[in-house]
Parts: C-alpha cells; structure tokens; sequence
C-alpha cells in the first residue's frame, strides 16, 4: 500500500469547492494513495461526492464544523493525523483553508508547511516549487522533519484526479472538538458586490492596471469602452486606490471573467489577477515592461506606454467606425 | 490598549532580480522597501491609536535594510519601534514567528496586525505561526476591523474569501490579524511627523537576547532558486505606437474577428 496523501476537502454551504480534485489530482501524481478528509456537521454528502475521485475519503463529524473555523478543523484533524501519520497533507492555497488552516495545522504538527505550489514531488520527504519574488524565481523547497509534511497547492496548477468505476471507502469518524476554544465566533456571509455594471457579462473588456497611475487616465478608458461596445475593469490596486469600484475587480478575490477581447494596460500579470481573465478568448496586453508577466498570457503584446496606446487606439478606432 | 504591528522589508517590485552562477540570489544588489500589505496594517493600527489611545508598536526582524520602513511607520504616527537584527532575511516562516514571538511576548499586545502575506516571498504563514506561539487567536485576510472600545474583549473582524465575497466574525483578543489592501487608506507621512519620529524610541535587540542561542531551524529549507522556465510569450507587436495599434486593430478586425 502507498503512503496515504490527505487532502483536505473545502467547501462552504453544502457545496463542494470543484478544485478540491485538483489535490487529489496532485497526490495521485506523488504516486500516493489519494486520500480525501472532509470536516462537516453533517459530511455523508460530500463524502459520497469526494468518493468517486479519491482512493478513502476520511468523513470527520461534528456539530462545531457546521461553518468552517480553523480552530475547528484543526482539532478535528490533527489528533488523527498524529496518530495515522500520512506521508502529506495537502489544501487549496486558498482564503478559506489555506490561509487560516494550513499555518495552524503545520503548528500543531509541528511541521514545516510548503505554500503555494505548482509542482510537487519526493526527495526524501515532501518538495514543492513555487514562484517567488513576482515571480521572477522559482523556488524548490522541502519540508524539514518528521512527516507528515505540509503543502499549499495554487488553485489551477494540478489536473483534477479523475472519477473511477470503483468508488473509495467512506470511513466516519467523529472529531473531538472542544466548542468553547475555537476564538471564532462565525456572524454572518456576504456576497460580493456587483456595481452598477456587470463585467462577467461584457464580450469586450479593458481593463486598467496600477500603470494607469490616476483616477483620471483610468476614467479616460471609458472613451476606449464605448467605441469597443464594451465595459471597463480594474486589477485591485486600481480599486484599493479608490479609482474603481471593488465591483469592477478581476482576480482571486474579485470577478472571474471570460469575455471575447481582453486588453490589459498597465497590468503586470500576478497570479491572483490571472485567475479571473486567462479563459477570455483575444488578451491584449499593453505593459513597458517586456519582462512583466502579463506577456506569458497574452496573444498580442505591445511593450510601449499605456497612455499613448490608449490615445492611439480611441483615435484610428473613430476612424475606422467613421 | 497595546497593538503590535509587523512588518517586512521585501525587495523592491520592480528589482531586476539575477542569481549567481552558483545559483545564489545576488542580494547586495537589492533594495528593500515596507511591503505593500504591512503598510495597511500600521495604517490599521493608526486609525485605532487614534480612536482609542492605543500603543502602537512597530516590528521588523532582519538587518538594516528594515530601519528605513520602521522609521515610516513612526512617521505615520506609530508610538515606538522594535528591531530586531539578522544578518540575513530568515527565510523560513516558522523561525521568523518563533523570534517575532519572544520580542512580543514581554509587551503583551491586545491585538497584533501583520500584512496577509509579503510582496516577495508570499508564504502568508508568519502571522498564524505568530499567533499559535504567542496562544492567540487569528484570523487572516481581514479586510475590515471594528474595535468596540478601549477595553475591548473582542473585535469584530470581516474577512475577504475568495470571489470577493465576506465573511463577518467575532475574534476573541488577544488575537494576530492579517491585513488586505485596501482595508483603509494609507496616509503619507507629513513633515511634522517625519520630525517627530526622530525623538522616538526605535529599540535594538538581537535573537540572542532573547534567548535563541542559535536560530531557531527551519521547517522549509529552500534547496534550489532558478529562473522558471520560459513560456511562450504574445506575438508582440513592433514599431511605433502609431504602427503598433494599426497592426492591432488590423489583427482583431480580420484575424480574431473580434471587432
Ligand atoms: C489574497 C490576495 C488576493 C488578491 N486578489 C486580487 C484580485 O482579485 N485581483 C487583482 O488584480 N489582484 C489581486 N491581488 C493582488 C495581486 O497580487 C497584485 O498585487 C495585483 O494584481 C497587481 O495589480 P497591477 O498589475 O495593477 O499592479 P502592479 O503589479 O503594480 O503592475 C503595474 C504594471 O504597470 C506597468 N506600468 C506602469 N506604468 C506604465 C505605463 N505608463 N504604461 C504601461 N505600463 C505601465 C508596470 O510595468 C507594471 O507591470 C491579490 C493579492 C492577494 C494577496
């Protein structure tokens, strides 16, 4: 039997977060045996769903994992991981469990966490690669200590394991978790905001970046909008400014957009702005840089400054429209 | 009320960043700035100085490179700065909270800021860590922070989950935040308190004193740094601008039948 990989499942609602296959993916890949864990008040659901691509799903019960706390996840999961000790653990780099989680559980583990990894492998004891310094490095870094080591994976970057004929075994469990200790106390969800426009509908998106420098060079892209028949977007810099609304973002942590025509000025290309535009069909980037990022996803690159691009674009387009 | 801020000097975005034939990283040649996430948690922890008179102590582990962003952060209005000297950046999160921990532990803060994670490295552990040896809460990616008052037991805290959406909850303190841009508006020093920061207390210590004889060790070890391997970059498109945007529209128009 090959050592055991747990991936610990996210999910918030009911609702199983779809990348969660991708650690699965992962472990498969270490050559383990893909081991789902999955905290929930009531798991039976997601346990089953978790079974047709993982080897064993893990189901932890108890009534304190009803909203996901780290606190919570953490009691539910380290005894047993001291106890079983699997060759890894692996989670989403994620706002939910990798942020919060993945630090707490490698503390009580006492074991070194490896943070959002694109790669993964064995040399004697878990080894992930991961992009550094805006990713102009990468580095390969290994877990130091007794397993079992920890690793981060970044949404994206493992195919989803595949479902099988032959579901994995369902194992319930019951975690011990002491209600009153957890330091969390859960008060409410919200939506995101919308804003007035909707750009997940938009077949034409600019999008300004910090290069723009200014609220008003960012308003002037307006002008660009309409002759494209088209909406206008931001990086999250553009909306912590105060020039855009937080409606407008595109990333990790904003709206996640497939449009026909993507143009991207003053956009350096960071992973969590990647994540919401690299599905649109035509990227058009437009950066000074020719070492930025941006250039690795777009079709069409234009190293120059945004602002004479811009200019250059609304005037031959007017001309070209009549 | 005593807060604590942590902050990281990280290499400048834009650096040029080369590694020596032996694959080293060329540190010599950087330069450092406060990181980006940090700046938003003094600002944080400013904004609550202000409402309740609260103690404001900066924090920076490494060498000098660090002074500059602790003095920036006295000039924004921080009451007192603690550095503590490395001869290298600690690269690992686990023994960069451990040391952070034990220059904490004697000031006994209410409450901790630390940025989500830093501009250069991108760990996002060392405020968990943190709280985990100091027996805090944490909560990280906070995007909103309400202190009820002076005295107060709890602090209700908004986080940002991914697809920007939010989720409000109750932190017991004495609890470690990160903080997410964006949270507030980071002021600019002015010249007043550029000339006030001079007169207060930036303290020196050294992991030494505080009780590490050696550092703690690293639960990740970087083993390798290399240049990721080239991707396949845009067609891109030469000339002036003039000719640059002719190209383009021409290529949406009648190749990608985009326009
Ligand atoms: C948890 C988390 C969630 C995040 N979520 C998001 C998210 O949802 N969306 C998001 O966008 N970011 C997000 N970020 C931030 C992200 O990491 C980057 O910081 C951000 O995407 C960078 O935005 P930018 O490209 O506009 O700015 P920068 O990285 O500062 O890039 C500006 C670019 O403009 C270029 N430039 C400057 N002047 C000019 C000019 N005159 N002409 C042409 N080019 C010029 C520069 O060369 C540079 O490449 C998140 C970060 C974290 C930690």
């Amino acid at each position: 039997m090959s050592v055991e990989i747990w991936c610990i499942a996210e999910h918030r609602g009911g609702v199983l977060d779809a990348d969660t296959l991708q650690l699965l993916g992962a472990a498969r890949k270490l050559g383990g045996t893909a081991v789902a864990v999955v905290c929930a008040a009531d798991p039976a659901p997601l346990a089953e769903q978790l079974s047709t691509s993982a080897d064993k799903v893990i189901a932890l019960r108890h009534e304190a994992l009803s909203d996901f706390t780290p606190g919570g996840y953490a009691q539910a999961i380290a005894p047993l991981a001291r106890e079983r000790q699997p060759g890894a653990i692996l989670m989403l780099h994620s706002h939910f469990l990798g942020r919060d989680l993945g630090p707490l559980l490698a503390s009580r583990l006492e074991t070194g966490l490896i943070s959002d990894c694109t790669e993964l492998g064995w040399d004697e004891g878990l080894v992930g690669w991961r992009l550094v310094y805006r990713r102009k490095l990468l580095a390969k870094q290994k877990a130091a200590g007794a397993p079992p080591h920890m690793a981060t994976c970044q949404r994206g970057a493992f195919m989803p394991a595949e479902a099988s004929d032959s579901p994995g075994e369902i194992e319930n469990l019951e975690a011990a978790i002491e209600a009153d200790s957890l330091g969390w106390k859960v008060l409410g969800f919200e939506e995101a905001e919308v804003g007035d426009e909707d750009i997940t509908e938009a077949e034409v998106i600019v999008v300004g970046g910090r290069g723009v420098g200014d609220q008003e060079t960012f308003d002037s892209m307006r002008e660009l909008t309409k002759l494209l028949g088209g909406a206008l977007a931001s990086t999250r810099p553009v909306v912590d400014q105060g020039w855009a609304d937080r409606g407008l973002q595109i990333g990790s942590s904003g709206k996640t957009v497939r449009p026909r025509l993507y143009i991207g000025m003053g956009v350096s290309g960071a992973i969590q702005h990647v994540v919401g535009m690299r599905e649109s069909d035509v990227i058009v980037a437009v950066n000074k840089d020719a070492r930025a990022p941006i250039f690795e996803y777009a079709d069409y690159g234009m190293v120059a400054d945004l602002k004479e691009i811009l200019q250059r674009l609304v005037e031959q387009l007017r001309e070209m429209r009549g | 009320m005593r807060i604590a801020v942590c902050m990281k000097a990280v290499v400048e975005p834009e650096a040029r960043i080369e590694l020596s034939a032996a694959g080293e990283l060329q540190r010599s040649e950087l330069r450092y700035e406060l990181n980006e996430y940090d700046l938003y948690a003094v600002e944080e922890a400013i904004r609550a100085n202000e409402a309740h008179d609260a103690e404001v102590t900066v924090v920076s582990l490494g060498t000098e490179d660090v002074v500059q962003s602790l003095r920036k952060g006295l000039a924004m209005g921080a009451t007192n700065a603690v550095h503590i000297k490395t001869d290298d950046d600690l690269a690992d999160s686990a023994a960069s909270a451990a040391v952070l921990a034990e220059a904490l532990r004697a000031r006994q803060p209410d409450l901790v800021l630390a940025g989500v994670e830093s501009d250069d490295l991108g760990g996002s552990q060392v405020g968990v860590l943190l709280a985990e040896r100091l027996g805090y809460n944490c909560a990280t990616m906070t995007i909103g922070v309400e202190i009820p008052g002076p005295d107060a037991k709890e602090v209700k805290v908004r986080r940002e989950l991914e697809g920007g959406n939010y989720l409000d909850i109750e932190v017991a303190l004495p609890a470690v935040l990160t903080i997410q841009t964006g949270i507030n508006e980071p002021r600019y020093p002015t010249l007043k308190g550029i000339m006030a920061s001079k007169r207060k207390e930036l303290v020196e210590m050294t992991p030494a004193e505080l009780g590490f004889g050696q550092l703690p060790a690293a639960r990740v070890e970087t083993v390798e740094l290399s240049y990721p391997p080239p991707r396949e970059l845009a067609r891109m498109l030469e000339g002036g601008p003039d000719e640059m945007v002719a190209e383009l529209l021409r290529l949406l128009r009648e190749e990608e039948k985009v326009l």
